[in-house]
């Protein structure tokens, strides 16, 4: 069953649906501590229950310009290679299961976007990007924009 | 979709049986190779024999019980021969050593098939087996055949008190001890955030005195948990014995082993990553410092060469010590050797001080053997043995001492989590340093510093000591925040590693705090300017900076050699006389009182429970291991929790001094204002402008090696002839200073007045010299015979007598 649950969101100015199992939770965040000379889609560090995570801002990842985070910004907490990583998420919408299956994803997407979207999937009328947060966070080379 | 549950059960129990077999079998392995070679070397030592016969006993027995029959024959074999020599059968010598040694190769190779494969692998023992039948020439039974397995009695009678002592501990595997230390880890985080939001609701009283309670009881805990993870490094030392033994076999070299601090403890994975680089600078001790026999005795030396391995605690750090009485290093021969592997030209090679030619045996690709040996030229160099110890935030020293041997010292911190780190602030926001890496902190205001602009960089001279400015928020790439007060700025003098220094300029300094560490996400760590993470009280995560990496980010020589004005000889005499320059442990003791110690006079600092200190026969004492020490104190304090204990060592005996902590590490003061009497305080000096009582070792020391205090003797020059350990200099030089005498160590241009020879040997004094009176001082508080004119080393009174008759002078 948890194969189709999806965590429905917009992110990078976007609405994605992110398979839940990859997700660990969603929470708010303050003012992050900033790291200078990391890569520029590090947004940040925040402490949650005291473990430090490394935000990331997928506006970077998919060539938009970076946003800042605004107090109380919620975003989507996941794990990969055992470190904490976050997503700013512009909104969250939603956690719902999807019965439709993923298909492959036709169209031209930015090189950004296709990058990290897996798969597109069909939700209420409207077709969302699966895509798979790790590959926000694993970026083999980043230009610098 | 139900599993059958009790089958994955007997598979689990059985490879936990299995891992506990081959975990505890490899750890016994190592341990009788060691007591196997020390053995050797004094076969008379029937206790050791007894230990080794016992861990090979073990190991039979508990591949017997695992249906192991190849461990069990060998095992059997190897037992039955040392049973011989126990019975005084057969005699101990070097065939049956390497027999012994032949079959516990053998059980090793099993061993790690098994833990691939989890099953014993199909071979022929026999030839191993045999080993014991050649060069044996007394009638030994015939160990039986492998075949016959079921036929080895399993116990002896007189082995069961043996294997009791095995249930005092009990084996835990790595990856739970670990989850628990990540446990706790976040429990002292946890405990850190929920005291900040405590504080800052303004909590009931109350709630914060119990909330007090936990927060204790979690730090003890951390603390336990800490020491559930430190193994003593004897584990590191043990299979060295071996492998000096065959290495020296096969070079045909004589080389007496010793290790010492076997008790210091150390986290285990600290552990892991200095195992190899110091097999490899033991193996390189043996083939490239050792001479070989004919250079020792044209060379005048002992035949039998010497390699040593200490460890000692000192603070947050563990030293480890390899020493060897070799030829050491010719700088010029490694500056030569360097151009013929191209790693630098001769015109470079020419530029370099004597300590940067010794630093090249740490470049890439360079070998110092002449010629590529079995035992050498695998491919891995200093270099890899320096980046490994520099990976866990270690430095790797030299001390050269061309002609007579050289000493390789580690310095490794004792845990990689918990570090204590120096708070500052650049570019509005926090950053933290490891204390450990911080040699001084000034303000850019003050007198005794000058900043530069040079070509478009900086410098800064510190009393007559230049060193590279970097500022953290160019190295960083910020801006300076506008809140910060320009003109207020704060140097804090950084030493990376040996021999190098620079000076980074932050916006303020915070505090010091203890701070867990954790690996930052990797294109944190990438951006090599950062160490890790750390979240302090406040709950804002705060980055370590990596002091070494920041100087490779800025591009810049850090070398502190050939720096200053022209001379990259006087550098080199600066640095001597620091390393010279005596430190002064600053604590402050169980009434609350600041004093100090000559930093070299101590072993390690000891944390002990209470109840390890007992009171017997009106002196105090403590037990500290299978050891115990007096401990200066006049009764035993009340007991609660731990008490710390300095361990002050003179070369032969170890005395244990009360503190409440440590407080800092400082340069002695020049300048000591004497006591009026000799006692426990030799005087008092001015650290940062506070007074402080120094603490008189020789003094102290008198009163517990069962000598007499006596009355004390202008300046005549008074010569330490053989001060071996250091004793002469550490704990008698200052006797004879206060006393209105001079002190030279070995080497001056003077002639000396008086020669004290500290050798305790019968023979002649190595420093034999003319017509210069000698006195000869001995360990042993009774006198030879009648005719004995030496003086006990601890005898005041007679040593200054002896002294005042062969040279006068001194305050009467």
């Amino acid at each position: 069953m948890m194969e189709k649950l999806y965590l429905v969101a917009r992110i990078a100015d976007t609405r994605v649906a992110l398979r839940s199992r990859a997700i660990n939770s969603v929470v708010t965040v303050g003012t992050p501590v900033e790291v200078p000379g990391a890569p520029p889609h590090v947004a940040g560090l925040f402490a949650l229950r005291s473990r430090v995570f490394t935000l990331i801002d997928p506006h970077v990842v998919v060539g938009l310009p970076p946003v800042l985070v605004a107090q109380g910004q919620r975003v989507i907490v996941v794990d990969v290679a055992e470190h904490g990583y976050a997503l700013l998420a512009d909104e969250i919408e939603d956690v719902c299961f999807i019965d439709a299956p993923e298909t492959r994803v036709t169209g031209q997407l930015m090189p950004g976007w296709a990058r990290v979207a897996e798969a597109m999937i069909e939700h209420q009328g409207a077709s969302l990007l699966v895509v798979d947060p790790a590959h926000f966070v694993t970026l083999p080379m980043l230009k610098v924009a | 979709m139900v599993k059958p549950q009790f089958l994955g059960r007997t598979d689990g129990a059985m490879d936990d049986l299995l891992n506990d077999f081959l975990a505890e079998t490899a750890e016994i392995l190592a341990e009788a190779g060691g007591a196997l070679v020390a053995w050797e070397a004094d076969p008379a030592d029937r206790e050791r024999l007894d230990a080794i016969f016992r861990l090979v006993h073990t190991i039979k027995g508990s591949s017997g019980f695992l249906a192991l029959p190849r461990v069990t024959a060998l095992a059997h074999a190897a037992e039955e021969a040392l049973d011989q020599v126990r019975r005084g059968n057969r005699p101990a010598n070097a065939a049956l050593v390497t027999a012994v040694l032949g079959i516990i190769d053998r059980l090793s190779e099993i061993c790690a098939a098994l833990g691939s494969n989890g099953a014993e692998p199909v071979g022929d023992d026999s030839a191993v087996i045999g080993a014991f039948a050649i060069g044996d020439a007394a009638p030994a039974p015939e160990p039986e055949p492998a075949a016959e397995v079921a036929g080895i009695p399993m116990r002896r009678e007189d082995d069961l008190a043996a294997d009791i002592q095995n249930w005092r501990s009990i084996r835990v595997p790595l990856p739970l001890l670990d989850s628990v230390m990540t446990g706790v880890t976040d429990i002292v985080l946890a405990r850190n955030e929920f005291a900040r939001m405590l504080r800052e609701s303004g909590a009931d009283p109350s709630v914060i005195a119990s909330f007090d309670r936990l927060s204790d009881s979690i730090a003890g805990m951390r603390q336990s948990v800490s020491q559930m993870r430190m193994q003593r490094i004897d584990k590191l030392f043990a299979p060295l014995p071996r492998i000096v033994r065959d290495l020296a076999q096969e070079l045909g070299k004589k080389i007496r082993f010793t290790t010492s601090g076997g008790e210091v403890e150390l986290d285990r994975e600290m552990m892991e990553n200095i195992r190899d680089p110091l097999i490899h600078i033991v193996r390189n001790a043996i083939d490239h410092g050792i001479e070989a026999l004919d250079d020792r005795v044209a060379a005048g030396k002992d035949i039998t060469a010497t390699i040593a391995v200490s460890a000692r605690q000192s603070g947050n750090q563990i030293e480890i010590e390899i020493r060897d009485d070799g030829r050491g290093l010719a700088p010029d021969a490694l500056a030569a050797k360097a151009i013929a592997a191209r790693i630098l030209t001769a015109t470079e090679a020419r530029a370099l001080a004597p300590r940067d030619k010794l630093e090249l045996i740490f470049r890439p690709g360079f070998s110092t053997a002449s010629k590529v040996t079995s035992v050498s030229g695998r491919g891995v160099g200093m270099d890899i043995v320096k980046s490994n110890v520099e990976k866990i935030g270690g430095v790797v020293e030299l001390r050269n001492d061309e002609g007579r041997g050289l000493a390789i010292l580690l310095r490794v911190p004792m845990t990689l989590t918990i570090i204590s780190g120096l708070m500052v602030r650049a570019a509005g926001q926090y950053f933290a340093i490891p204390r450990g890496a911080v040699r001084e902190i000034l303000l850019e205001s003050s007198d005794s510093v000058r900043i530069e602009k040079l070509g478009g960089g900086e410098i800064v001279t510190v009393r007559g000591e230049q060193h590279p400015l970097l500022r953290l928020e160019q190295v960083l790439g910020r801006a300076r925040d506008h809140r910060d007060d320009a003109d207020d700025r704060a140097l804090v003098l950084i030493r990376p590693g040996q021999g190098q220094s620079y000076a980074l300029s932050v916006a303020a300094i915070h505090d010091h705090e203890e701070l867990v560490i954790k690996p930052a996400a990797p294109m944190i760590m990438a951006t090599g300017l950062y160490a890790g993470t750390t979240l302090p009280d406040n709950g804002r995560p705060v980055l370590l900076l990596d002091v070494q990496g920041i100087l490779a980010a800025a591009n810049i020589d850090a070398s502190e050699a050939g720096r200053g004005v022209d001379q990259a000889a006087e550098a080199e005499a600066e640095a001597t006389a620091a390393r010279n320059a005596a430190q002064l442990l600053l604590f402050r003791d169980i009434c609350g009182r600041t004093r100090g110690v000559r930093l070299s006079v101590i072993e390690r600092v000891e944390e002990v429970p209470a109840l390890a200190l007992f009171e017997s026969a009106g002196t105090v004492q403590a037990q500290i291991g299978d050891h115990i020490f007096p401990v200066h104190a006049a009764r035993v304090p009340e007991g609660h929790g731990a008490i710390k204990l300095l361990r002050l060592y003179d070369g032969q005996s170890i005395l244990c001094y009360p503190i409440a902590e440590v407080i800092d590490i400082v340069r002695l003061p020049d300048l000591v204002q004497p006591a009026a009497a000799p006692g426990l305080i030799a005087g008092v000096l001015l650290v940062g402008g506070e007074p402080v009582e120094l603490i008189d070792p020789y003094w102290l020391m008198e009163q517990y090696a069962a000598g007499a205090p006596a009355p004390t003797p202008r300046q005549p020059l008074c010569r330490l002839a053989d001060d071996r350990d250091g004793w002469g200099d550490n704990f008698l030089a200052p006797i004879l200073r206060g006393a209105g005498y001079r002190v030279a160590s070995e080497k001056t241009d003077e002639t000396p007045d008086v020669l004290l020879c500290l050798t305790d040997e019968n023979g002649a004094c190595a420093h034999e010299s003319g017509d210069v009176p000698m006195i000869r001082l001995r360990a042993s508080v009774a006198a030879a015979g009648p005719e004995d004119e030496t003086v006990y080393r601890y005898d005041r009174g007679a040593l200054l007598d002896a002294l005042r008759r062969q040279v006068g002078g001194g305050r009467p």
